[in-house]
């Protein structure tokens, strides 16, 4: 078995007044190519900076090469480990072989100057990643894709043992991301460098990693082959959207799509969806329901309520009324018509009290006409009517066959089912 | 002939280190010649004066005096103009934007209208250099506070310009209310000039001014690499931090230097830095110790003028830097700016 290049163990990072890491632990072996994947905001980019010990960890332990990242000299560190970020940038017009030159600066210790050596590295690494004939362009005037070379060649210039990059290749268009990472895979292949890619393109990573790390909201979920980690149930939970994973039939890798062509077959369902909201519960499952092809109407709504607002944005046929005053019978009776004329009826995470309850026992009419009601989970929490009138409401509904629902990609399964 | 090929040839606008090189040579050619020009310059008559006479001796000795203090004072405030513009990745950088030299101007003003002519001439330098620390360190802690620990470069420039103005509005506000002839000093003091100071105050300045620009160069090469951010430069090995602060202080040394010699002389660690960086490139290296001799010798070359254009009365020197000197960066700005930054 290979040493350890980087190594989590129970580590909580984050800053001052958010943690983002919580308990992460995890080992990446030496020569290894490994992805790290998962949802925006999941901690990817919290993950590097601690291993970069740009972030001190809060909890636990951080090793690089098996020594602990807290009694790493800043300089050795980046001889052990380079990072590309998603972007670099500079605000004056140095040249390319002046930025590619600041990878050796860690090395330099407190000596002023650089040694032929120095300058020899800087060369090696412009050659690798085929930057050498732009060496007195402005960094500022290259393309996206040359510059991304260009930092490659910077941080090959620290000769570290292991390279994370930060979603550093999501941006370029297809000819350049293939060239960095055929380059990124020689290093890997060749030299033995370390890769940990953070990256979007489960697709992409498949065909080239080793191994796979799966991230969500601060911690690891799963560790394994592609095989392992690309399971359709498990990221769609991390996702929170439907996606597919099939083999592509002439290299065998795996592929991973996204929602968009579910979608496709999925268009105009002509099914009518009634939605009961407020208080900036609908507006995610408008969008949702309207993306994915019903038809929606709401109500009834506060006339100021942000759903309110949202439904009229969304041209989403809706029942108002005016704050803080009862419905009224014809508003009432309006509504009645939309859920008559409704397939099924949604319930959203919305607080029942005394002025909304009338939506409730609209959502149980609509059982009594034998149509399909969904009822989010955990009614008692917001539930502020007298005696718990929408609780026991809701219990009545359960009963009679409404159906519970949790997270939103659950409720949109659950309303395909209802479809088919 | 393929036109487009053409066009795209034309659009290749790297560095050129052969016209660099010639660029280079000229420079370094024309110092000495400009700060021959100068010592030939003065109220007593264009020409170098007859060193056999006594009043000829007297005249070069008055000459070469504030050619020191223009070499001394102008490459302290270029060099804390390229440290300030590098630690900021700001091009408005310079010693008056964080209120460094609005700090060490109102220490060096209470200390005028306050002591006797013997606490001038000793304390000045101290009061001013101790006022400018002060004054850094609140600009530092307030945009700290304002961003959550680590400041950042448009929190620093805002709460820099806000305290600089505040100074500068107690300056104001002791002005006013002094007697005629504390007036008179500090005006004078505050338009900047290049009138030597005593031996003891020009010796120390002057070892302050080449140590810190020494500290400098020493960091030089670690600020090109800080120009990449400070998440770029802590990747690449550097104690970013500590980088940052031993900068300021070494670009707050030699402000407050700067203006407890000379007082507050505008323009010259805003402009030399660019023009410079704009002729020669970004490269700290080299940036550092050319704009320390294009600012000294541009100083000393604005003294000259200001002393000898209408003899005998002489124009203060910062009005001089500001006229001279800006529509020369004007033009710079304008044609070679894409050199220096990315426009």
């Amino acid at each position: 078995m290979t040493a350890e290049a980087l190594k989590f163990s129970g580590v909580s990072s984050g800053y001052k007044h958010r943690k983002v890491l919580d308990n992460v632990s995890f080992t990446v072996r030496e020569g290894e190519f490994v992805s790290l994947i998962g949802p925006n905001g999941c901690g990817k980019s919290t993950l590097l900076k601690t291993a970069a010990s740009l972030l001190k960890p809060l909890g636990g332990k951080v090793e690089l090469f098996g020594r602990d990242v807290r009694h790493i000299r800043s300089s050795e560190r980046a001889s052990l480990l380079g990072v590309v970020p998603q972007k670099i940038d500079s605000p004056m017009a140095f040249t390319v072989s002046e930025i590619v030159m600041n990878g050796r600066i860690g090395s330099t210790g407190i000596r002023w100057a650089f040694t032929p050596s120095d300058l020899d590295i800087v060369e090696r690494a412009m050659i690798y990643t085929d930057v050498a004939s732009l060496r007195d362009r402005y960094f500022s005037e290259l393309s996206g894709g040359e510059q991304q070379r260009v930092a490659l060649a910077m941080v090959l210039a620290q000769e570290p043992g292991m390279i994370m990059l930060d979603e550093s290749i999501s941006h370029l268009d297809i000819n350049h991301r293939q060239e960095v990472l055929q380059i990124l895979l020689n290093l890997n292949r060749e030299k033995g460098i370390t890769v940990v890619l953070v990256s979007h393109d489960l697709t992409l990573s498949a065909s080239i990693s080793d191994r796979f790390l799966l991230m969500d909201a601060g911690s690891i979920v799963k560790a394994g082959t592609p095989q392992e980690v690309l399971e359709p149930t498990l990221l769609s939970r991390v996702y929170n959207c439907d996606l597919r994973v099939r083999q592509d039939p002439f290299t065998g890798f795996l592929q991973v799509s996204g929602a968009l062509d579910t979608l496709r077959g999925r268009r105009r369902l002509g099914r009518a969806v009634h939605v009961i909201a407020g208080g900036g519960s609908g507006v995610e499952l408008y969008r949702r329901l309207l993306i994915e092809g019903f038809e929606v109407t709401t109500g009834v709504l506060n006339h100021l309520d942000s759903d309110a607002e949202a439904a009229r944005a969304l041209h989403v046929p809706a029942v108002h009324e005016q704050p803080f005053s009862p419905v009224s019978e014809a508003n009432i009776e309006k509504t009645a018509a939309m859920v008559d004329a409704c397939d099924c009826v949604v319930v959203s995470r919305v607080p029942f009290g005394s002025g909304n309850l009338i939506n409730l026992r609209l959502a149980e009419s609509a059982i009594d006409k034998g149509k399909k009601v969904f009822l989010s989970s955990g009614i008692a929490e917001r539930d502020y009517t007298e005696g718990k009138a929408a609780n026991s409401l809701v219990k009545g509904l359960l009963e009679r066959g409404a159906v519970e629902w949790d997270a939103i990609q659950d409720l949109m399964l659950l309303l395909h089912g209802n479809n088919e | 002939m393929d036109n487009r090929a053409v066009c795209a040839d034309n659009r290749f606008t790297g560095r050129s280190r052969s016209k660099e090189r010639v660029r280079l040579l000229l420079f370094l050619g024309a110092v000495p010649l400009v700060l021959g020009i100068s010592l030939m310059l003065g109220p007593a008559g264009a020409g170098f004066p007859d060193i056999t006479t006594e009043a000829g001796k007297a005249i070069v000795m008055l000459r070469t005096g504030r050619l020191f203090m223009g070499l001394i004072t102008g490459a302290a405030l270029a060099a804390s103009g390229v440290v300030f513009q590098a630690l900021l990745r700001n091009p408005l950088a310079e010693p008056y934007v964080l209120g460094v030299s609005g700090g060490a101007g109102l220490g060096a003003t209470i200390s005028i209208l306050a002591g006797s002519g013997l606490f001038v001439t000793l304390g000045l330098p101290l009061v001013a250099f101790v006022s400018a620390i002060i004054t850094l360190t609140a600009v530092y802690l307030i945009a700290s506070q304002g961003s959550g620990g680590q400041p950042s470069v448009y929190s620093l420039i805002l709460s820099g310009v806000i305290v600089s103005s505040i100074c500068s509005s107690i300056i104001m506000f002791l002005v006013s209310t002094a007697g005629i002839e504390g007036l008179h000093s500090v005006i004078w003091w505050m338009l900047g000039s290049l009138q030597p100071v005593s031996g003891g105050q020009q010796f120390l300045s002057a070892i302050l001014v080449v140590v810190s620009l020494g500290g400098i160069w020493l960091i030089s090469p670690r600020l090109n690499a800080l120009s990449l951010g400070r998440e770029m430069a802590h990747y690449q090995g550097l104690n970013a931090d500590l980088l940052i602060v031993s900068g300021l202080l070494l670009g707050t040394i030699l402000a407050a230097t700067a203006v407890s010699l000379s007082g507050m002389i505008g323009f010259v660690g805003l402009i030399v830095p660019h023009v410079m960086r704009a002729m020669f490139g970004p490269d700290h290296r080299k940036l550092v110790p050319l704009a320390s001799i294009g600012g000294g010798t541009f100083l000393v070359f604005c003294d000259a003028i200001a002393r000898s254009v209408i003899a005998p009365i002489e124009i203060p020197v910062g009005v001089i830097t500001a006229i001279a000197g800006g529509p020369f960066f004007l033009i710079i700005l304008q044609r070679r700016m894409k050199q220096a930054w990315i426009s």
